[in-house]
């Protein structure tokens, strides 16, 4: 049995991210999907969670969900340093620095669990495709965002970029990976594009080597995609 | 004013010469004319001699629709009608319209200008034009890399709407429903049909807390996604109620009953879908809005068409070839066109082709909204094959497999054309050709040939 706890899925569901959910259901047998609305206390705190899952959300929705971790920070943290595993996607991740400074002059405070800063600007969205590595595999996946973070300390990558940008434009390494706490940057249906990292995942979280639901059609696009993204003529960003 | 009086001439010149290079290419519809006159005047929009009255229409989804129902209607009541149905709906498109209406000598052609804007484009073109009456068809989730999401864009029409322009607002889409809380608005919406639900079962719900108390909202119905009437049970926030209404909807009849200011009358579908009866209340709004009685709009919009290139059917024996616009990337639009497709009778069988074919040229299609469509309703049986092509045709098989369309019903070819002979054509059957905004030309020719197909092999009596 695995547990997945899935974080506020009434504001953080953009861009077809609960589909990343999905697909672990269909791939780990026996996978038991706990949804914690925002009225509620986050089950990991209590212990019995295998995997925290937040994905994308609205600009306003970062400042609720924000709201509604921060009486936890320090739960968190000591669960973060326990090795609770997290998989965090898209602008979410920015909730786990230590703040998000909109060009409009507002602020949102973050939990403060990693060293770096976030800048938001509404009118500089930007859209690239990305390539990278996760050890030897390889990683490919969206970015579409108004925001970059940059680091103010050390922050250990989860993605090697090989192309496309990282945390920022400027910056090659790509989201958050400390004991089992995984963040990116990355947005959308990542696990349903890349089987093999669902198979790395899943084997560090429950010693099994899952096979991935309809393996070979998901094969067929990820080396398809891989393919495209490697070559150097195909265009990265829109 | 010498600036201006310079893009004017230049931009008439280059809109003869647009003129003389469509008649020799055949093909229409270029904005060159208003990126020449911007680029040389930005204020461009703002200087131009316009119609007496405007009315904008914007909104994710149905706003070609509605415009041209619009445009349409008041042709009908004997009004002359610049619109931008040839052209784009950003700020280049508009200027160019705008200087169609124009002579040369700066004489403004027609009364009434109807234009369709792009959601996105308010910050360009609004400072320059000040509608009177401004259509928000609805927002929803679109493009994530041109429109993030709808409350993005909602903000956007804040920030730039011209603060005397009276909006026209789908109340049954909330986010919709709060663009610029100050300026004066009436709404409009469809009331409780059948069918109705209480609780979304749509992959998309963008209103599924409250904006004010962030409480878990509750529909009173429910139409799709999160269009229909919904109250928040911590702070009693809710849906505005209509000003326009659409009540005892009669789909499969083909009437519903229309009210506003105190009257009310039946009125025909001009398409029997539910996305099509908001287009249409829309459009009879605005057409109260401009002063016409509703006898007189009834009138104008009794048996108006949708634009063939949105939709069409080529009926070929006891079988048919529908061709639909099922707008790429979008999969608010793309379940509403599915949702469609499961409602009518018989057998059906799908070429699905709304793959951006033009981001294959200088990327890569960014597939997240496949994720956010409901490719779940394409399980029933009455769907009996489904053809997806190309690259991105592995992403579609993969999504369809995991939205539990079994794999015999799925076929991947590498070309289009090649579709054709993936379909059974059982009696009675439909075949639908879905088509993005870059592939329309090849939709409606692979329509074509679908249906000399089925002539050509005896009416399909393939069973």
């Amino acid at each position: 049995m695995m547990t997945v706890e899935l974080l506020y899925p009434e504001i953080a569901n953009l861009y077809g991210e609960l589909g990343n959910i999905e697909y672990l259901q269909r791939s780990v047998p026996a996978c038991d999907v706990r949804r914690t609305g925002l009225e509620d206390r986050p089950a990991f705190l209590d212990g019995g969670v295998d995997l925290v899952y937040m994905g994308s959300m609205t600009e306003r929705a970062q400042s609720v969900a924000a709201a509604r971790l921060a009486p936890f920070r320090e739960e968190i943290r000591r669960a973060v340093e326990e090795g609770q595993a997290f998989l965090i996607t898209g602008n979410a991740m920015e909730l786990f620095g230590t703040g998000i400074d909109d060009t409009d002059g507002t602020h949102v405070d973050g939990l403060g669990l990693f060293p770096f800063h976030t800048t938001r600007d509404m009118l500089g969205r930007y859209n690239s495709l990305y390539l990278g590595k996760y050890g030897d595999t390889d990683i490919v996946g969206y970015k579409s965002q108004f925001t970059q973070s940059f680091p103010d300390g050390p922050i250990p990558p989860l993605f090697e970029t090989v192309r496309g940008p990282g945390m920022n434009r400027q910056t090659g390494p790509e989201g958050i990976r400390y004991k089992n706490f995984m963040a990116t940057y990355l947005l959308g249906p990542l696990l349903v594009l890349n089987p093999p990292f669902l198979v790395h995942l899943v084997e560090s979280l429950t010693g099994n080597t899952p096979f991935p639901a309809f393996e070979q059609a998901a094969m067929a696009a990820y080396w398809a995609r891989v393919a495209e993204y490697s070559n150097p003529r195909r265009g990265f960003t829109y | 004013m010498l600036r201006f009086f310079a893009a004017f001439v230049l931009g008439k010149a280059a809109q003869a010469g647009c003129a003389l290079l469509s008649r020799v290419s055949r093909r229409k519809g270029t904005t060159l004319p208003g990126a020449v006159a911007i680029r040389i005047c930005p204020e461009f929009i703002a200087r131009i001699p316009k119609p007496a009255r405007i009315v904008a229409v914007t909104g994710t989804n149905g706003k070609t629709t509605t415009s041209n129902l619009l445009r349409d209607g008041l042709r009908r009541l004997g009004c002359s009608v610049l619109n931008n149905s040839a052209g784009g709906n950003i700020n280049t498109g508009i200027a160019t319209s705008l200087l169609h209406g124009v002579s040369l000598f700066g004489r403004v052609r027609q009364e009434l200008a109807v234009l369709e804007v792009d959601e996105r484009s308010a910050r360009t073109v609004f400072p320059g034009l000040q509608p009177d009456l401004m259509i928000v068809t609805n927002l929803t989730r679109d493009s994530i890399m041109r429109n993030a999401h709808p409350a993005y864009i909602r903000d956007i029409l804040t920030d730039y709407m011209p603060e005397k322009t009276k909006l026209i607002l789908n109340a049954d889409s909330l986010i919709a429903a709060r663009v610029a809380p100050d300026n004066p608005r009436v709404y409009f919406g469809v009331g409780p049909m059948d069918g109705d639900k209480t609780v979304s079962t749509n992959r998309i719900n963008d209103v599924c807390v409250c904006p004010r108390c962030h409480s878990v909202m509750t529909y009173e119905y429910l139409r799709y996604s999160d269009v229909g009437r919904v109250r928040c049970p911590g702070c009693g926030f809710a849906t505005p109620d209509y000003d326009y209404a659409a009540r005892q909807v009669d789909l499969p009849g083909g009437v519903f009953r229309f009210s506003g200011r105190g009257e009310s009358m039946e009125l025909p579908l001009i398409h029997a879908s539910v996305f099509n009866l908001y287009n249409q209340v829309a459009a009879m709004t605005a057409l109260m809005e401009l002063g016409y009685s509703m006898e007189q709009a009834a009138e104008a919009l009794k048996g108006v068409k949708i634009n063939a290139t949105r939709f069409d059917v080529l009926p070929v024996g006891d079988r048919k070839v529908v061709s639909i616009f099922c707008k790429d990337k979008n999969a608010y639009a793309v379940s509403r066109v599915l949702e469609y497709i499961l409602a009518q009778p018989g057998p059906k069988e799908i070429l699905f082709y709304n793959n951006s074919v033009g981001d294959t040229a200088h990327w890569s299609e960014n597939t997240c909204w496949l994720y956010d469509c409901d490719f779940e309703l394409l399980r029933e049986e009455t769907v009996r094959r489904v053809v997806v092509y190309g690259d991105r045709g592995r992403d579609l098989k993969l999504r369809l497999l995991l939205a539990g369309v079994p794999e015999e019903r799925i076929s991947r070819v590498d070309q289009p054309e090649q579709g054709i002979a993936c379909l059974e054509l059982p009696a009675a059957d439909t075949v639908y050709v879905l088509y993005g905004s870059d592939s329309i030309d090849m939709g409606k020719a692979l329509a074509e040939r679908i249906a000399g197909h089925i002539r050509s092999h005896g009416g399909g009596r393939r069973v």
